[in-house]
């Protein structure tokens, strides 16, 4: 067995499906930097990824166009975390309970949605998924090809967002508006900074990329929709965040490091590595809470994480 | 001020929740007219359509419902997958008044085996699961019987003597199945290569479609799966990679007419058949050895559905054999590995 774990052919699948797995962890995550930078804890990203999910699909099933559904998918994430932003921002309710109350009202919305367009079926709906890309015969190159040249253009969108991610963040009065927000807002609004806009901004940006990873799943990485079709994502996502302390770079290691266990964890079990499969089913995630326990020591929590502003109180 | 919203959230958490159960409930119903109907619930964990182990029984106690409309009332829930969730799904129809509840599926065990015994007027059913009580028997699927002969016919199409197999949870008819697989294939040729994927949970798709690619990338050509949303994403990788793909409980070319070689077709009707006939004579409710109703190829209940063998791996004497162990599964004259 252990032959075949070290041969080249095990190597490249198994990092082609890194890179795979690593996309709907990171697009999310990085949309989550900016609203947690803003101070808002979002639990519902599973939820909004759900939804999207459920959206796009439909409108792709429905008209045939793979782009026009990313953009429905896009926009389902924005316009569903508009109720995250209401919840947590304007009526100032604990963020915990409503990101939870999200994700459990998406679970049951995106059934009820799907059976409401696609009916009882005997196959269930199929589209064609956005297909891999070969970068004008770069993905032909053996090994290296696989691994990094033949993924579909939403893989490479997801890993451009970071340094995009990065730039606005960082390098925009936007970027800064979000961590003042976060970090004081009390200083914020007393110079003249809407600490509400702004948080509202960085729910909604938070739920477009969320929306554009769980559109992800139904018409790129799979070709339908399911209701487990997330699969706890969104979940990782948010812990990929805290992981990464809040900056691109580092979730983007993170969304990888997640995807890795999950395409190593089904590949040993396919060789026979004598370890029983629960065991290592549980990888990918004794592998969160470990990188977790390291990560989360040297994190620096926005200092109004997840502390609702008011002017009126003090 | 603080108190308001947080009470608010609560109400909001509860409105959620209240419409996730209404969503879920609330199809078909027969007219209550009062007269001695025997009234069925069926709780099914996943959708009635999923092309796979739900689907099967829907159409299975579908069917036995059109047969027997006169003396006979079903009502079908679907979705209910977590155990939290089976227990009081299942206590809200025995005390409602049905007659027989039915849970459908592995993870109904310790439910099904907990009410029962608090309601003994109601008789209950559990599909592929473990323990009996006196109001209450075991249906399921003899699957070593089809994964032995699943486990054949990738043995004599395989090209690259690499087969693989991917299951839900590893337990109860899925654990019986592997080992019925492995059987059969080794039983064409003992050095054949095996690949074995549980993905622990029968609605991961996106495992189930990883696993596979996976597979086929290690060389592996046939793959059998068994059943369920994991099935889907078998199917998915089988049709991208090009390579064959073994279809379980419905038949499945439809889902990729180039690429599923053959299935496994379960008739549930056939124990339902069984087990109602026992109800409405009387001999359901017993404290001695209860008899588990199984679907099996030997009474008709689990068939092996039409070879599509569109590459053409598969020669005329493969095919005589395959029709061979079909015949002699038929008679119950192969021994099947014991789990």
């Amino acid at each position: 067995m252990w032959s075949e774990v070290f041969s080249l052919g095990f190597l490249v699948s198994l990092l082609a499906g890194t890179i795979r797995l690593a996309t709907p962890i990171l697009m999310p995550a990085l949309g989550q930097i900016y609203t947690q930078r803003a101070g808002i804890l979002n639990l519902g990203v599973e939820g909004t990824m759900l939804m999207a999910a459920v959206c796009g699909f439909s409108v792709t099933a429905a008209t045939g166009s793979l782009w026009f559904g990313f953009a429905v998918g896009v926009l389902t994430g924005a316009l569903y975390s508009v109720l995250m932003a209401w919840l947590s921002v304007s009526l100032r309710v604990n963020q915990v309970i409503a990101g939870i109350g999200m994700n459990i009202l998406a679970t049951g919305l995106a059934a009820y949605i799907y059976r409401l367009i696609f009916g009882i079926r005997t196959l269930p709906a199929k589209i064609v998924p956005f297909q891999s890309l070969d970068f004008f015969g770069l993905a032909k190159i053996p090994y290296v090809g696989t691994v990094l040249f033949n993924h579909n253009i939403l893989v490479y969108i997801a890993f451009a967002l970071v340094p995009i991610t990065w730039f606005i963040l960082e390098k925009t009065t936007f970027g800064l508006k979000i961590k003042a927000v976060g970090e004081h807002p009390r200083a914020a609004d007393s110079k003249g900074i809407s600490v509400s806009g702004i948080r509202y901004a960085a729910v909604i940006i938070g739920g477009a990329y969320a929306g554009a990873g769980g559109v992800f799943m139904t018409i790129a990485y799979l070709n339908m929709f399911t209701e487990s079709v997330i699969g706890g994502f969104g979940y990782i996502a948010v812990s990929v965040v805290i992981f990464a302390r809040f900056t691109p770079g580092r979730a983007m290691w993170g969304a990888l490091l997640f995807g890795f266990a999950s395409a190593l964890q089904v590949r040993l079990q396919a060789l026979g590595s004598g370890i029983p499969s629960q065991l290592l089913l549980m990888l990918p995630y004794i592998l969160t809470v470990v990188a977790l326990i390291f990560a989360s020591k040297k994190a620096e929590f926005p200092s109004a994480y997840t502390i609702p502003y008011s002017r009126m109180e003090r | 001020m603080k108190k308001m919203k947080s009470i608010l959230a609560l109400i909001l958490a509860l409105v959620m929740a209240l419409s996730l159960v209404a969503c879920g409930g609330g199809n078909e119903d027969g007219d209550k007219d009062g007269n001695e109907k025997m009234k069925i619930a069926l709780v099914l964990p996943g959708k009635k359509d999923d092309v796979s182990f739900n689907q099967a029984m829907y159409r299975g106690a579908v069917e036995y419902a059109e047969k027997h409309a006169d003396t006979v009332e079903l009502k079908v829930v679907e979705g209910v997958y977590e155990v939290a969730d089976i227990d009081p799904t299942l206590r809200e129809y025995a005390d409602n008044g049905y007659d027989v509840v039915i849970g459908h599926g592995y993870q109904f065990s310790e439910p099904v085996n907990t009410v029962a015994k608090e309601y003994p007027d109601v008789n209950f059913l559990l599909g592929c699961g473990v323990g009996v009580q006196k109001n209450s028997a075991c249906y399921d699927v003899q699957l070593e019987a089809g994964g032995y002969l699943m486990g054949v016919i990738a043995a004599l199409a395989t090209q690259s003597n690499k087969v693989g197999v991917i299951g839900g949870g590893e337990g109860s008819e899925i654990t019986r199945g592997h080992e019925g697989f492995k059987a059969g294939a080794k039983s064409i040729n003992p050095d054949i290569e095996i690949q074995e994927v549980y993905t622990g949970d029968w609605n991961d798709t996106t495992g189930a479609y990883e696993a596979a690619i996976g597979m086929y990338d290690a060389g592996v050509d046939v793959i059998w799966h068994s059943g369920d949303g994991i099935g889907l994403g078998v199917v998915q990788a089988a049709e991208e990679k090009d390579m064959y793909v073994l279809g379980n409980v419905e038949d499945q070319k439809s889902l990729a007419p180039n690429n599923v070689l053959s299935g496994l077709q379960y008739e549930w009707a056939n124990a339902l058949d069984r087990i109602f006939t026992s109800i409405q004579d009387g001999t359901f409710v017993s404290d001695g050895e209860k008899e588990t109703y199984m679907i099996n190829v030997a009474n008709g209940g689990l068939s092996m559905t039409e070879l599509n063998d569109v590459k053409g791996w598969l020669t005329e004497d493969d095919i005589a054999v395959i029709q061979d162990v079909y015949a002699k599964l038929g008679q119950d004259a192969i021994d099947l590995p014991e789990v």
